[in-house]
């Protein structure tokens, strides 16, 4: 009959609540009631900005914030950036820089570069781009997925099936190209960085950069994806499971996660799960809700249900505001796309007497 | 732009770490106190701790822990900060006999990734001083090995397997050094031990372990050999285990609340104390018995309760059964162990207390006493040591008595009764004339002194030996003795020549009358010429200095404006300092402050020159110049609570005094005076009589310290504090933790239960006058005194939640009107809410209110019922309001600040301007129409600044930043006003603007002004400057330190001017100063550009340490 755990600082009252943890704060008490107050602030998103298209032949297909404007930028599925302010939703800019289908875009840090990955009815193509006049730099041809290293931005990763390659992101020269012994023949393999670009996840083979040889091959338990390294360098997060990078043991699995891109919001504090999966006929599936969660300890925040198609998610530079492309409609028949702009942690604008189902309707359920 | 000064008002008062170790030498017995970013280090003396020296840190202490590596006869401290500085200290005597403290190594254990753990740091150190170990981020222990000679720190990451660690420690006794650890699984708390191999910077094997011990297990005590093993700490359950067996207790005593702390009693390690978080203190005793093989072992463990102590951070035995306790949540204190218990039963005896304002959670500034100069209440300390905390600038006099007498020259007082060892007579002098006042009781009547001159002005009276008493006037010396019941001269000296200034002390007298200086010895009813000087000058001022027949004397002289140093008997000349400049020296006086010998000479323009001198040779040395007042200023000592004190007489009177070696100079809640004395009379005692031109006033004072804080205990924790000056109250909100036992009987729990009420305090004497209680599980949050609409009456408005611990935030809450009169509280209006009212604001006649989200306006309406006009919907926790005007700061939890302006004619709303980063507001302030102050959680502070004039809508709707600077504190409040009359720095060479005051969690009192660009560019330089010649304590940068840091950015401080930086200058030697004057340009006032002098900076600088 041991006493269940509780803190010194009980005694100021439940610390589940906000105002009683503002409380303690005031007292000085321990650091830990930040986790708690970055949870409540990731439960409710309220919708600030929709964009939209003005032609109705393409549609939304992936978003990234500018890293140091107040722009975002939206890619469509005819293969061009539009550039919107974020403070007067007007479309600034607009560049045609693939011939089709973009789905994943990543910015370097300082804003001067953009590595975009679009599908051709032949080839996949990747390239990396100058901003300011959306200039090619260079293509990456056949890559289907690439992104930045970690720690700064010299290095580009590329995924090809289960190869990964390295390449200098001045010259684009190649640096190293890393192809499993066995492939684990995921549906989705995007290889990635660690946090210290000392290692490479790809095709669920963990590799050692420097020296270009295997560590160790994590079993396959799903179709889909590869893994992502969890930012505290200590995980990998694959689908569903949770490997502890030092032993290699399974520390947990977090069954939200299933099927789900994971993206990790700036301080680390959070975790968005967007649902994506491909069906046999080789055909994306959408979900129309997102989930957050503590990247502390994988417990669920929220589900927040936009009642349409997520294509893509992306997080702001601190956070603040995330962007969800929202289609209405089949993959080649498309009914309605906007990209909605939601504020982190804020409840939607509701009157006095608004009811407040209505509320709930929006800002989703807690710990579900 | 805006350019900003921010400096500490109030250093931080919160204990977060204290050792006990031979610091200072192998014989001294040192006490290290950590006070968040400060050091203090005291010597243990049998009359009760000395205070040796204080050091600032370019960081925050998470760790301290002191150490003696075999090769050292004294101990060593390794301190590791917030920011992951770590270093190892020394105190070392220096050559010219100063302390000072050696960075013996240093640097930096940070990992860019990591997960930082949320048990905090650990910091242990293997008791054979062979390595340190750091538990920073989960998953990894970091190890610094302890080499000799190596200056750097640099630490080797281990992979540690247990990921969740609440304590570790090194065992004593190991061959390798051998870490004992409790962690945490999904199964429960285990203990766990580990060797370290040096050699390979790896963990070797796993030596014994424990799984399954209480899931409260917290806390580690290593026991010293031969014992060995450790002690765990749970919250019901006490075990020790060595590896092969353990005893287990479960002392009722202990389980009512948790144990945080706990230090070692005796070198064997069978005595322990621990403190828990209710401030009670318990022995722990291992009782030993001999085992077969002649070993001894643990037989069992005793808990007693021994009393009650400040509600302990950690604590620290020094010897004797005297023992520190180091406090977060109030005064922190020594506390005697006795035998035996007192009547309270208690085998705790308070010694001594050391004053703490942490945590201030708000604060309220007043003119209580309406002299121009303001007092700030804070609500201080946590549950019983809540308190109420009236702090003051400078040192106060309580008037107790006071006569009209204008004119006065002079005032002495006498003691005329045989055998009393108090005053009863009080000489004052005036041009022409002496009059003598009897002070009978508390009755003051005139009188005469047979024998005493009336027609003359006194210089001088006094007792002085063979019971006698000295007059000196403008013709000589005279002596008067008792004759009968009164009194007769019996000698007299007739100078030569008219006497302008004298000195005297007991058995002798220096005068001096134009150059000629004069020594006469006193005897019993005679007077002895033993000897006469002439010197270059007409003498100005002089004093007699500590000493009898060879006492050094010192002179000022006019034309020449010298100041000289002579030894008695033959008054030989030692020492000539001139002092340039035309303004003649006025005052002058040689006294011993803390040790040390200073002269002090003040000149006719209100500014002192200062020196130290060395009593053997007479010489004088570090100059410095301090501006006291605008008028010539006249200089005594005193004595209060047996320290002697100099008062400067003044336009601007000032105590100066000595702390830590060091003259700190205090103003007075005086407007002027012109003379002074002690006075130790039987009615009033302890007591100083003050001239001004009209008045004298006998009055009491206050404690010698720069801010002077007074205390009124509340017994539980106070949260907000308002003042309403109509009904003469003020109002605070307080909790109280009341424990409620369910389940009965020993085995029954006690479940804290909280409960929020509103007191009323009678504004002069701080006496509850009235105790409201709010309902249970209702949280009182935010409260105004306010007057509402055209109702004249003034209200107290309290906001509170009605708290579930289910929901993530309150759904509920009031907001509930009271007025207070004729000793009556009456609720007149209450108002539901739909959620918790984190802040209120008198708006317009309107209540402004900040309800979880939203902030929402209120209007009180005829029926006297709040209304709701408007409500404004853009945040996430609306935790802040301040208003000015039409206009609404607004702080939120994470959305930084915005401003709101409410539009009259519409009754709405409008969002003006917003930061858009994610800052964690943790206060907010208005400086001016467009620029404000914002603290956030990470210990920074910023201002923001919205652009009116801007083109776009873009750019005014984003608030720019204009600031940013990293405090190292985390502020709870901010209120515009400043501890020091306006008055004070009417013509000051380093004008400020717009004060406001900040409160920390610590105790610290912050103030930030604004400044101009010019001075702020020139202080930026002399920053720069004197960042690069003082070294700091762990060689952390000054940069690194003042850097705005949170989790997603770190930047460079800008538009803000480190005062505690800048005034540290005054303390530098001359040379130093020199080097950091050099080449620095400083506006004449006309425009033009000059060389700055040394003395253009001491004034600057000085008139900057004067606003705080």
């Amino acid at each position: 009959k041991c006493p269940e755990p509780r803190g010194a600082w009980s005694v100021v009252g439940a610390s589940g609540n906000v105002a009683a943890r503002v409380w303690r704060r005031e007292l000085g008490a321990p650091a830990p009631h930040r986790r708690l107050d970055t949870r409540l602030a990731h439960a409710h998103f309220a919708p600030a900005r929709t964009l939209r298209l003005q032609d109705d032949d393409a549609y939304f297909t992936h978003t990234v914030f500018h890293p140091t404007q107040q722009q975002l930028l939206a890619a469509t599925s005819s293969g061009d950036i539009r550039v919107f302010n974020l403070f007067t939703g007007a479309e600034e800019n607009s560049y045609q820089v693939h011939e089709s289908y973009i789905y994943h875009m990543q910015t370097s840090r300082d804003g001067l570069l953009l590595l975009a990955s679009a599908t051709t009815p032949w080839r996949p193509l990747s390239a990396l781009w100058n901003m300011k006049e959306f200039e090619l730099l260079f293509q990456l041809d056949a890559e289907e997925y690439v992104e930045f290293s970690k720690m700064s931005d010299d290095r580009i990763i590329g995924t090809k099936g289960e190869t990964a390659t390295i390449f200098d992101t001045r010259t684009g020269r190649e640096l190293m190209t890393l192809t499993p012994s066995i492939s684990n023949q995921y549906a989705k393999n995007r290889a990635v960085f660690n946090p210290t670009d000392e290692l490479v996840l790809s095709d669920g083979v963990l590799w050692d950069v420097n020296t270009g040889k295997e560590i160790h091959k994590f079993d396959k338990l799903n179709q889909t994806h590869s893994g992502v390294f969890h930012p505290n360098g200590l995980e990998v997060i694959s689908n569903t499971e949770v490997w502890d990078l030092r032993t290699f043991h399974l520390l947990r699995t977090v069954p939200t996660l299933d099927k789900s891109e994971v993206i990790f919001n700036p301080t680390c504090t959070a975790l968005y799960a967007v649902f994506s999966d491909q069906d046999p006929e080789d055909r994306h599936q959408f979900d129309t809700s997102f989930r957050t969660l503590d990247p502390y300890d994988y417990s669920s925040i929220a589900t927040i249900d936009v009642k349409r198609n997520i294509y893509a998610l992306s997080v702001s530079r601190y956070g603040t505001q995330i962007s969800v492309v929202e289609n209405m409609g089949e993959y080649d028949q498309m009914q309605e796309s906007c990209v909605k702009i939601y504020d982190v942690g804020r409840r939607r604008d509701h009157d006095d007497d608004a009811d407040e189902d209505e509320e709930e309707d929006l800002a989703g359920s807690e710990n579900d | 732009m805006s350019y900003h000064y921010v400096v500490t008002a109030q250093k931080q008062t919160s204990v977060t770490a204290c050792v006990t170790g031979n610091f200072t030498s192998p014989t001294d017995l040192n006490l290290l106190v950590a006070k968040v970013s400060r050091l203090e280090m005291y010597l243990v003396t049998p009359e009760g701790l000395r205070p040796m020296k204080e050091v600032g840190l370019y960081g925050k202490v998470a760790k301290m822990k002191l150490f003696r590596p075999p090769y050292e006869n004294k101990d060593l401290v390794f301190i590791l900060t917030a920011r992951y500085n770590a270093m190892i200290l020394e105190w070392r005597t220096g050559a010219n006999g100063d302390l000072e403290v050696v960075t013996r190594a240093h640097g930096n254990v940070s990992d860019r990734i990591g997960k930082p753990s949320e048990n905090g740091i650990l910091v242990v150190i293997d008791p054979q001083a062979r390595v340190i170990g750091l538990r920073l981020y989960d998953g990894l222990f970091k190890i610094i090995p302890l080499e000799k000679d190596s200056a750097e720190l640099k630490a080797a990451s281990l992979r540690l397997e247990e990921l969740n660690v609440y304590d570790v420690e090194f065992l004593h006794g190991c061959a390798n050094p051998t870490l004992i650890l409790i962690h945490q699984d999904t199964n429960g708390r285990h203990i766990k031990t580990r060797e370290i191999g040096l050699r390979d910077k790896d963990f070797i094997k796993v030596s014994w372990k424990q799984d399954n011990v209480e899931t409260e297990a917290s806390i580690l005590i290593p026991v010293p050999s031969p014992l060995g093993g450790a002690i765990v700490i749970g919250q019901e359950s006490i075990v020790y285990h060595d590896g092969q067996s353990y005893v287990a207790v479960a002392p009722p005593q202990i389980k009512m609340t948790p144990i945080n702390c706990y230090c070692r009693v005796d070198s064997r390690g069978l005595r322990y104390l621990a403190g828990d978080i209710a401030g009670r203190l318990f022995m722990l005793l291992l009782e030993l018995h001999e085992k077969m093989d002649g070993t001894q072992a643990v037989k069992d463990l005793k808990v007693e309760l021994l009393g009650d102590i400040p509600i302990p951070e950690c604590m620290t035995y020094l010897d004797n059964g005297v023992v520190f306790i180091g406090s977060r949540l109030g005064d922190s204190a020594l506390v005697r162990l006795s035998s035996s218990r007192d009547d309270t039963h208690q085998y705790v005896l308070p010694m001594e207390t050391f004053t703490s304002l942490a945590p201030i959670v708000d604060m309220c500034v007043v003119d209580l006493e309406r002299q121009g100069q303001s007092q700030l209440i804070t609500c201080s300390g946590a549950f019983k040591m809540g308190s109420l905390r009236i702090i003051r600038n400078g040192i106060g006099i309580q008037e107790q008595a006071s006569i009209d007498l204008p004119g006065i020259k002079g005032m002495w007082p006498l003691t005329l009764a045989p055998d009393s060892a108090h005053h009863d007579t009080l000489v004052l002098s005036f041009v022409g004339q002496t009059r003598v006042l009897a002070l009978n009781g508390e009755e003051v009547e005139e009188t005469e002194i047979k024998g005493f001159l009336s027609d003359r002005q006194t210089f001088f009276t006094g007792n002085v030996c063979y019971d006698q008493l000295i007059q000196v006037t403008d013709e000589g010396v005279r002596l008067a003795g008792r004759a009968g019941a009164g009194w007769c001269v019996t000698s007299q000296w007739r100078a030569p020549a008219a006497l302008s200034v004298v000195a005297c002390a007991r058995s002798r007298l220096v005068c001096a009358a134009g150059p000629r200086l004069y020594l006469l010895l006193l005897h019993e009813a005679a007077i002895e010429l033993k000897a006469e000087v002439c010197m270059e000058e007409e003498v100005a001022c002089l004093d007699l200095g500590p000493g009898e027949e060879q006492a050094l004397l010192g002179v000022g002289l006019w034309t020449d404006i010298s100041v000289r140093v002579l030894r008695l008997p033959d008054m030989t000349p030692l020492h000539t300092e001139k002092l340039y400049g035309e303004i003649i020296p006025r005052s002058l006086i040689i006294s011993v402050l803390e040790g040390v010998c200073y002269l002090l000479c003040a000149l006719g323009d209100g500014s002192m020159f200062y020196f130290t001198v060395d009593q053997k040779t007479g010489v004088l040395s570090n100059k410095k110049k301090v501006t006291l007042g605008t008028q010539p200023t006249v200089l005594r000592t005193f004595r209060s609570l047996s320290t002697t004190n100099i008062f400067a007489c003044s336009d601007r009177p000032t105590v100066i005094f000595s702390s830590n070696h060091k003259l700190v100079f205090s103003n007075v809640n005086l407007k002027e005076v012109t003379h002074m004395c002690s006075l130790n009379a039987q009615a009033y005692p302890d007591s100083l009589a003050l001239a001004t031109d009209s008045t004298v006033t006998i009055g009491t004072i206050d404690e010698i310290q720069k801010l002077h804080i007074r205390t009124v205990p509340l017994g539980e924790t106070p949260r907000r504090i308002a003042y309403q000056e109509a009904s003469q109250t003020f109002a605070v909100i307080t909790m109280r933790v009341e424990k409620l036992e369910w389940g009965g009987g020993e085995a029954g729990r006690a479940l804290d239960h909280e409960l929020h009420n509103l007191l009323i305090l009678d504004h002069h004497t701080f006496e509850v006058l009235h105790s409201h209680q709010l309902m249970s599980s209702e949280l009182a949050m935010s409260l105004m005194s306010c007057r509402l609409g055209d109702d004249p009456a003034h209200y107290y408005a309290v906001g509170t939640a009605i708290l579930n611990p289910e929901e993530p935030e309150p759904k509920k809450g009031r907001i509930l009107l009271f007025h207070w009169s004729e000793g009556k509280l009456v609720q007149v209006a209450e108002k539901e809410i739909k959620g918790g009212c984190y802040s209120l604001v008198e708006f317009n006649g309107k209540l402004l209110a900040a309800i979880n989200s939203t902030v929402r306006l209120f209007e009180w309406t005829s029926d006297k019922e709040l209304r709701l006009e408007c409500s404004h919907f853009n945040n996430i926790v609306a935790l802040y309001l301040k208003a000015k005007g039409d206009f609404i700061l607004v702080g939120d939890l994470m959305r930084s600040m915005s401003l709101l302006q409410y539009k009259q004619m519409e009754g709405s709303f409008e969002e003006i301007a917003r930061d858009y980063s994610p800052n964690w507001m943790t206060a907010v302030e208005i400086l001016d129409d467009d620029t404000f102050l914002g603290a956030e959680n990470s210990f920074n502070l910023f201002v923001c600044q919205k652009d009116s004039a801007a083109t776009t809508d873009e750019d005014r709707q984003q608030m720019g930043y204009a600031g940013q600077f990293h405090l190292g504190d985390m502020v709870n409040v901010m209120r515009a006003g400043s501890l020091v009359a306006p008055h004070h720095h009417a013509d000051s060479a380093a004008p400020t603007h717009r004060p406001v005051l900040l409160a920390t969690v610590h105790g610290a009192i912050f103030l930030v002004a604004q400044i101009s660009q010019e001075l702020f560019e020139f202080l930026q330089q002399v920053e720069e400057r004197l960042s690069h010649c003082i070294k700091s304590v762990g060689r952390i940068p000054h940069a690194f330190w003042r850097s705005f840091n949170t989790d997603i950015k770190t930047e460079p401080a800008e538009g803000f001017v480190d005062g505690d930086l800048i005034e540290t200058f005054l303390d530098l030697n001359r040379d130093v100063q020199h080097d950091i004057v050099k080449g620095l340009q400083i506006d004449e006032g006309s425009g033009m550009m000059r060389d700055a002098k040394i003395d253009d900076l001491i004034k600057i600088v000085e008139d900057l340490t004067r606003i705080h």
